[in-house]
């Protein structure tokens, strides 16, 4: 007797790699969805700064436009940059 | 000048009346009158009217008894009849002729209309009937009336000649004046062209002389015509036409001219009508039955109405039927309701259909009203019965169930359509009834806790399974299964419209939703669809027929999901050439079922080398993202060969897992302890996944066999019950062991573990406490105040596309909310909800 495999379907589901549980701008739970959306995953995506912190992408770019001059961190008041990997 | 003319006066009337008079007579007797004639009458009232003061009246005088004579002629050759229907007939033809004349008559006498003389003459017969207020105080009205006439003739400038006219006036209504009382303060109000006096003068003189002492006579002929005709007995129907004419004709009552008909013929006639029928329908239900005298009552009705055509006024029609429906249906009414349930049971569709088109005539509704009820009744115990006869079938098979129950609903509705015309009513009764059935939990029932305190589960409300089952059902059309390969796409399509159909009647669509949403689950990851396209179009019937949104966003959603997951697929496997076995379906955790529970597994060495190529690839693809692997959702297909042949067995990973246990010691048994060791699997999943290896359904041979045998479920699997690979496993077909084949074993892919299926019926109770504190909120948040009961309706409306939120339910959520104070309570007022923001 001889058990072989002739082909597999592996399922998963991701999640985001945020170092917090919440969204610091909304509160919401990185798993949940900033305010305006409805369903959480790709519409509703997460971004990082170059000093790590990570948001919402809908929260963090309403934050900024809201900035007038220099474009902060709201959690270390460092300059904003997007962290693009 | 003055007197000479007043001394002629007399002269001319005495000199020109004989010669006219023969002229009328000969009007009245119907003779023929020549055009000079004729001419010569006019002419001789214009001239005696012109010179002679009082002219007019003793014309009027003089007409009068020449019409009286004439009457009283015309009444002797009446009352010589003997029989009734020669006094009838008599009377018709004496009563024609004189009313023909009366269009005739009066046209030579128009001058007479001018004169105030004659004007109070005109009189309603009104008075003659007993109708007129019983002893009415005749003398006082009449000296009443005699004054009135004296301010009316004063006022009219003629000075000179008033003094003539009161006496002329008085003289010539003195003798109606004695029967007829009220007239006068009338006269007054009429326009002088409404009627000519003489036309009055002869019918009322006909009234008087005639009519008044036959009518009882006349009425009590024309009733027994009536009843002859009733009982098919030849009769002339002109006889009692001419009978209702001279009553609507004889009315000079302006105001109201049927006065004298209705409170003579038509009384008497709905009266005769009325006890013929209250004689004659005790009798026909006695002697025939029930069921025949509905058809009795129904033929008597139409009957009656055409024959009131005939013979009534129309605005006797409506009473007339009301007076027939009262003595033939209402009268009956319970005689006939009580045949109701035995009809409806037997689907006698016509008699129905004739006992509805009858009760429905009765005004207050009160027959159509229990027959509703009885419907109603009938539907939902034979829904019920039927059910329960069949409850050991439809319990298990959801496709018996669903068709069964749709077979039910259509007999029902062509009852209703057949018997009632698909009355509104009645629709609305089936509609409750169907309601009853289809949430019934007497035959199947899924518990659900009634409350998640914090002590835990309190207690269960029983649910009916029936949007399981119809899940059941929907999953069975829209997988690739024998059903849905036997049926063309049409069929599918219409028997998904049909659970459609059903789930409308369903209170708690939340959990048809829920099973919908696993089945679809399953369908998606394994790839089992029969139609994507069929799977995308439900999702949007579910919308169409008022399904909430956010359920069928998050159903759709999965579509999309599992179309990226595809693409994605596609470019895992263009970048990395050896894994062409391997597939992914990475999803968007969000979009799919709460199953994030994992299950730990320790994978066949072949696919634990891929994981990692998988994980890589899929960093390079979305930085920021983990995966999280559900093996309890994959799968795949397994070669297994043995001494006899060569099989593909499509598998879960956790039976790959199992199976992969043997590779290095074919002939081993291996206890379930080490079994456990070896996959690493939980204890419920392992028991299952073994269960399904030594008992997969519906197969002659098993995988694995195992010692004792006599194990008969996977809770009776102990530390040391032993298991081994099936040497002789083979694919049995039509009797035959085959060398080759194809086998799946994934039956029913388990998408969560045991505990957390107690943990889902949780769920449901939870999202509903969840949906009935959000929906409370929201309707405050709009009304700001609001006392309980319209709370309650509004919350019920809100929720009742998902389920139907007990009082129970209602109550505690509300608790829970003035607790939090998101609300409070009227001070005065316990039943009033203020909204606190």
């Amino acid at each position: 007797m001889k058990v072989t495999i002739k082909s597999w379907t592996g399922v998963a589901s991701w999640k985001w790699i945020a170092n917090d549980e919440n969204c610091g701008i909304c509160r919401m739970s990185f798993e949940s969805t900033c305010p305006e959306c409805a369903l959480p995953g790709d519409d509703c995506p997460l971004v990082w700064g170059v000093c790590s912190h990570c948001f919402h992408m809908h929260c963090i770019v309403k934050w900024l436009n809201l900035q007038p001059m220099n474009k902060q961190c709201p959690m270390c008041r460092q300059s904003w940059k997007f962290n693009i990997h | 000048m003055l007197r000479a003319i007043g001394k002629r006066d007399r002269d001319i009337f005495e000199e020109v009346w004989p010669e006219k008079r023969k002229i009328v007579l000969k009007l009245l007797r119907q003779e023929t009158v020549s055009q000079l004639e004729w001419q010569d009458l006019f002419f001789g009232v214009h001239f005696v009217c012109l010179w002679d003061e009082k002219g007019a009246a003793k014309i009027y005088e003089g007409l009068q008894q020449d019409i009286v004579e004439f009457i009283v002629q015309a009444q002797s050759k009446v009352q010589a009849q003997r029989g009734e229907q020669a006094l009838l007939a008599t009377y018709i033809v004496e009563w024609r002729k004189f009313f023909t004349q009366s269009n005739y008559l009066p046209l030579p006498f128009r001058q007479l209309e001018q004169s105030p003389q004659v004007k109070p003459s005109s009189s309603s017969t009104g008075g003659s009937s007993s109708n007129a207020g019983g002893g009415n105080s005749s003398s006082s009205t009449a000296a009443c009336a005699s004054t009135n006439q004296a301010s009316s003739s004063s006022s009219s400038a003629k000075a000179s000649t008033s003094s003539a006219a009161i006496t002329a006036g008085g003289a010539s209504t003195s003798a109606n004046a004695a029967s007829n009382s009220n007239t006068a303060a009338n006269n007054s109000k009429k326009s002088p062209t409404e009627d000519s006096p003489v036309r009055k003068l002869m019918l009322d003189s006909w009234n008087k002389h005639i009519f008044r002492d036959i009518k009882d006579r006349l009425q009590e002929s024309a009733m027994k015509i009536v009843h002859a005709e009733r009982n098919g007995d030849a009769y002339d129907a002109q006889l009692v036409v001419g009978v209702r004419e001279s009553y609507v004709n004889l009315s000079s009552n302006a105001e109201d001219k049927l006065e004298i008909y209705r409170e003579n013929f038509e009384k008497a006639y709905l009266k005769a009508t009325a006890d013929f029928y209250r004689l004659k329908s005790a009798e026909q239900q006695q002697e025939n039955g029930v069921l025949a005298y509905m058809k009795y009552a129904d033929s008597k009705l139409r009957e009656e109405e055409i024959r009131a055509k005939r013979y009534l006024e129309p605005s006797s029609f409506n009473i007339l039927t009301s007076r027939l429906v009262k003595v033939l249906i209402v009268d009956h009414l319970n005689s006939i309701i009580a045949e109701c349930p035995a009809l409806i049971r037997d689907y006698e569709t016509e008699r129905l259909n004739l006992m509805f088109r009858l009760l429905d005539r009765v005004v207050d509704g009160e027959g159509v009203e229990a027959m509703m009820g009885d419907l109603q009744r009938h539907i939902k115990s034979a829904g019920l019965a039927d059910m329960q006869s069949a409850s050991e079938i439809i319990t298990q098979d959801s496709e018996k169930y669903v068709e069964r129950l749709l077979e039910l609903f259509n007999k029902f509705s062509d009852l209703v359509h057949n018997a009632f015309n698909d009355d509104p009513r009645f629709l609305t009764a089936r509609d409750i009834a169907f309601k009853m059935v289809v949430n019934d939990t007497s035959v199947f029932k899924m518990e659900l806790p009634t409350s998640i305190a914090n002590r835990g589960v309190k207690y269960t409300a029983p649910e009916s399974k029936c949007p399981e089952l119809l899940a059941n059902y929907c999953d069975m059309l829209l997988r690739r299964t024998p059903l849905s390969k036997r049926l063309t796409s049409e069929q599918i399509d219409a028997r998904l419209r049909d659970v459609l159909l059903v789930l409308k009647y369903v209170n708690n669509k939340d959990v048809f939703m829920r099973y919908h949403k696993v089945h679809l689950t399953r369908r998606l990851i394994l790839g089992t669809s029969a139609d994507s396209e069929k799977e995308e179009d439900i999702v949007e019937w579910l919308r169409e027929v008022g399904m909430p949104a956010d359920y069928v966003n998050r159903l759709a959603r999965m579509f999309q999901d599992i179309k990226v997951s595809e693409d994605l697929n596609t470019q895992f496997r263009n970048s990395i050439s050896r894994h062409d076995a391997i597939n992914i379906k990475i999803l968007n955790a969000g979009a799919w079922a709460r199953c994030s529970e994992r299950v730990s597994v320790s994978l066949p060495i072949e696919l634990e080398d891929y994981i990692p190529d998988v994980e890589e690839f899929y960093k390079k693809k979305h930085s920021g993202r983990k995966l999280q692997w559900y093996h309890h959702m994959s799968n795949g297909t397994i070669t297994f060969v043995n001494n006899f042949g060569r099989y593909d067995l499509d598998v879960t990973t956790f039976q790959m897992a199992v199976l992969f246990a043997w590779n290095q010691r074919q002939h081993d048994k291996i206890s379930y302890e080490n079994l456990r060791l070896a996959t690493e699997l939980p204890d419920p999943e392992l028991r299952r996944t073994l269960w399904s290896l030594v008992a997969f359904p519906k197969i002659k041979k098993q995988i694995l066999l195992m010692e004792p045998t006599a194990i008969g479920s996977p809770k009776d699997f102990a530390e040391n019950t032993m298991f081994y690979i099936n040497q002789e496993f083979a694919i049995v077909k039509n009797g035959k062991s085959q060398r080759r084949g194809k086998l799946n074993l994934i039956g029913r892919l388990q998408l969560s573990t045991e505990r957390s299926q107690q943990e889902d019926n949780q769920s449901i109770v939870q999202l509903r406490i969840l949906r009935t504190q959000e929906a409370i909120i929201k309707i405050m948040k709009v009304r700001k105040r609001m006392n309980n009961a319209a709370l309650q309706a509004e919350l019920i409306d809100i929720l009742k596309n998902m389920f139907l939120p007990s009082k129970k339910m209602i109550k505690e959520q509300l608790e829970w909310l003035i607790e939090h104070k998101y609300m409070r309570r009227d001070d005065d007022d316990i039943n009033m909800f203020i909204y606190v923001a």
